[in-house]
């Protein structure tokens, strides 16, 4: 099946954003890393020694009970919160040690990110919000209404252009936020529960097309989820328990044979 | 469930977030400076034939106390307006939780009875403490002192006869004394008034037992508040040559002062209705127009909630419209006067002391909503933050929510406040030259210097405060607010 709007996001771009044609690093494929990654909020620790690394176009699921400190991980790793110890590498970058402004630079031209709800701008049109991290990068109105219109369209809401968040249904608002944090064409998506507030028929819908569309993009996604259906979108899975990781495959078969 | 006593009505009425106890204490503060004003307003209007003198001596001429006690109430309508929106703070969040006690099977008027309760006592406590303080205040500054004071004395002819006395004089009519059912009557006003204006607001909300509901926002009126505003302003600007021609002045003084006064009515109605059409149209000229996100959302949100900015600045508005009539009349009055005689000058610099209080008092109730607005979408900020979205095009989007409506609609007052002042006193004054012996006429200057700072004035307090709020509340544009229940 084939998107007539597919190109147009293409040509859209900014041609702003960095993005290196080989992985320097000795894996070959790492884009992103955290390393004995520790977050506490004031005095609570939400995170003791997160290790995860992300490779290039690769599906990470993160899993685990609820207030294990997934959703820091993601927040760490994305460079929303500045761990307060460990190391976060993009690519070449130690973004652990830049700057609110550098990190906030980054997560607009190189990250998306998706929540559960909540994230689109009620005031404005489904193409205007999509539209809007195009106009933050200095993209024109006409070319980054153009480009958003065609993001829609991969998401099949094209004919939503002109609704407001308000007026669309919770599995609509996710196929616009969708493609709001897929409209630069980010290296990684984090994606934090993105489907958790719809029903399930619905919230495999939206799964399997935000899938669909990063692979074809070639774009690496961070799932964060408790439901095991969800993860199954992973090539991996890692699960999260009182703020350490544990890499569940290889995890399991370490125990297993030395045990 | 049955209906809730008292005592659960209370503590239902103050349980509750950061923004409750804010919008309690706000609403107490907005009482207290309320009462304050209403208590000098009526200290005023109490001086009597034993009372006085007065340092200033407006307070001591009988015929121009009207006009103190007509300023001290005018200056109450911003700090109603104040606790007006004191009392909507953080409401959304109070609503829905009211919402739920529906859902538990509370009647609406239970309902009602809490929020009414909620503002009733906390303005009842802050007009307490302001009527303590003023009375406490009183007693500590009613000391005499020795002053030299000029009194007028109205003699036959129309002429008046200047002295200098020197007295002994108070600063304030801190001599006059209170009824009792005065006080009463000073104490319950401000709360009687927050209750009412709370119960309306409420109204204005459906708590149904699935939730809050506003009701439909109508498009703002644009004619309506055209033709009050065009037709006010081109009536006063025509005024003198109409009642000269007419010779109104001379045959009914008192009718050329109603209908001039309901013209005035008509420029400030039209200024509050216009608010919101000026707030919508801007939005539709510059939301599809704009490259910049910042200015795309706010003309987004004013178009979708176009009341809610002109709401906060009405009383900026009104400020700039009767400060520039003022600063128009003074000119009036002051051209034909002797300069070494200051009373007009000392009488209008004190009104202007009491328009700039005006201002800063509007400027606080702006804090309150664009504060309010703030902390209303901060789950929204966090997540256009947390995806890359500068901190700064959000405060700039939110200054643009505010300036866009307020800048032209600061220029039409302001022009409306010198052109219907102009209107009312005429351009050219006719004076009596003693040098020689004949009447002259004088050209009133247009006070462009007084209006153009007025209104700047006003914008930029305007502007600092919306920053202000931006800035008080980053902190409060955090991360904490994407956690998601998982
Ligand atoms: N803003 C915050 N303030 C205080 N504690 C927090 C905050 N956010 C998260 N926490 C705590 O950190 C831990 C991890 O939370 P979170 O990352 O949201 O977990 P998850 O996404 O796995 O449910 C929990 O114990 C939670 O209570
Ligand atoms: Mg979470």
């Amino acid at each position: 099946m084939t998107h007539p709007g597919i190109a147009s996001p293409e040509q859209s771009r900014t041609g702003s954003m960095p993005r290196e044609s080989a992985d320097p690093s000795p894996s070959g494929s790492t884009v992103l890393s955290v390393r004995s990654a520790v977050y506490s909020y004031g005095s609570e620790l939400a995170l003791e020694g997160a290790n995860v690394s992300l490779g290039r176009g690769e599906i990470l699921a993160i899993t685990g009970p609820s207030g294990s400190g997934k959703s820091t991980l993601m927040l760490v790793a994305a460079g929303v919160l500045k761990p307060t110890a460990g190391q976060v590498t993009y690519n070449d970058r130690i973004i652990s040690n830049e700057n609110e402004r550098q990190r906030s630079r980054l997560r607009r031209s190189d990250f998306g990110i998706l929540f559960q709800f909540g994230q689109l701008v009620p005031e404005l049109t489904a193409v205007e919000n999509v539209a809007l991290p195009l106009l933050l990068s200095g993209v024109k109105r006409a070319k980054a209404r153009a480009a958003a219109t065609a993001w829609l369209d991969r998401f099949d809401v094209a004919d939503l252009a002109t609704s407001r968040p308000p007026e669309m249904s919770g599995g609509q608002s996710q196929r616009v936020a969708a493609a709001r944090a897929l409209v630069t064409e980010p290296t990684v998506l984090f994606a934090d529960e993105p489907t958790g507030a719809l029903d399930t028929v619905s919230g495999e819908l939206v799964m399997s097309e935000i899938v669909r569309v990063a692979r074809e993009a070639g774009t690496s996604i961070m799932l964060i989820t408790h439901s095991a259906k969800v993860a199954a979108y992973g090539d991996r899975e890692i699960v999260v328990r009182d703020g350490r990781t544990t890499e569940s495959m290889i995890d399991l078969e370490a125990t297993g044979t030395n045990a | 469930m049955s209906s809730p006593s008292l005592a659960t009505s209370l503590r239902l009425a103050i349980a509750g977030s950061r923004s409750d106890r804010m919008r309690i204490a706000l609403t107490a503060i907005g009482a207290f400076a309320t009462t304050v004003l209403f208590c000098l307003a009526a200290s005023v209007a109490f001086i009597g034939e034993a009372s006085g003198p007065y340092r200033f001596d407006v307070l001591n001429q009988p015929g121009l106390r009207p006009g103190v006690i007509i300023s001290m109430l005018a200056l109450t309508i911003p700090t109603l307006v104040f606790v007006g929106q004191c009392s909507r703070f953080g409401a959304p969040s109070r609503d829905r939780r009211l919402a739920r006690l529906r859902m538990a099977g509370a009647q609406p008027s239970e309902v009602a009875r809490i929020v009414a309760l909620e503002t009733g006592l906390a303005s009842l406590l802050g007009s307490l403490a302001g009527a303590g303080t003023f009375f406490i205040a009183k007693r500590q500054f009613s000391t005499e002192h020795v002053a030299t004071i000029t009194t007028q004395t109205e003699l036959g002819g129309g002429g008046i006869q200047i002295d200098e006395v020197t007295t002994t004089v108070r600063l304030l009519p801190t001599d006059v004394t209170f009824t009792a059912w005065s006080i009463v009557l000073l104490v319950a006003v401000v709360p009687l008034l927050a209750t009412m204006f709370s119960s309306i607001a409420l109204r204005k909300v459906i708590v149904s037992p699935f939730g809050v509901a506003r009701t439909q926002p109508t498009a703002p009126p644009t004619v309506l508040p055209a033709v009050l505003f065009g037709a006010g302003t081109l009536a006063l600007v025509g005024w003198s040559t109409i009642s000269e021609a007419l010779d109104l002045h001379r045959r009914a003084l008192p009718i050329v002062v109603i209908v001039s006064f309901c013209f005035f009515i008509m420029i400030v109605a039209g200024l509050i209705t216009g608010g919101g059409s000026i707030a919508a149209a801007a939005g539709h000229f510059i939301a599809p127009r704009t490259d910049r996100p910042s200015l795309l959302i706010a003309g987004r949100r004013l178009i979708s909630a176009p009341y809610t900015s002109a709401r906060a600045t009405t009383s900026v508005l009104l400020a700039v419209f009767i400060g520039s009539a003022v600063q128009a009349t003074r000119e009036a009055f002051l051209v034909g006067t002797d300069p070494t005689d200051t009373f007009y000058a000392d009488t209008f610099d004190l009104l202007n002391v009491v328009l700039i209080a005006a201002i800063v008092l509007s400027a606080a109730s702006l804090l309150v909503t664009t504060t309010e607005a703030v902390v209303e979408r901060r789950r929204n900020l966090a997540a256009l933050t947390a995806a890359g979205t500068p901190r700064s095009t959000l405060a700039r989007s939110l200054l643009a929510e505010t300036l866009i409506p307020l800048v032209p609609s600061v220029l039409l007052a302001a022009t409306a406040g010198v052109l219907s002042a102009r209107g009312l006193f005429g351009t050219r004054v006719e004076t009596w030259d003693p040098s020689t012996g004949r009447s002259t006429w004088l050209d009133v200057h247009v006070p462009l210097v007084e209006t153009a700072t007025l209104a700047v004035g006003a914008i930029i307090v305007c502007a600092v405060v919306s920053s202000v709020s931006f800035g008080a509340l980053q902190r409060s544009v955090d991360v904490s607010e994407l956690r998601t229940a998982a």
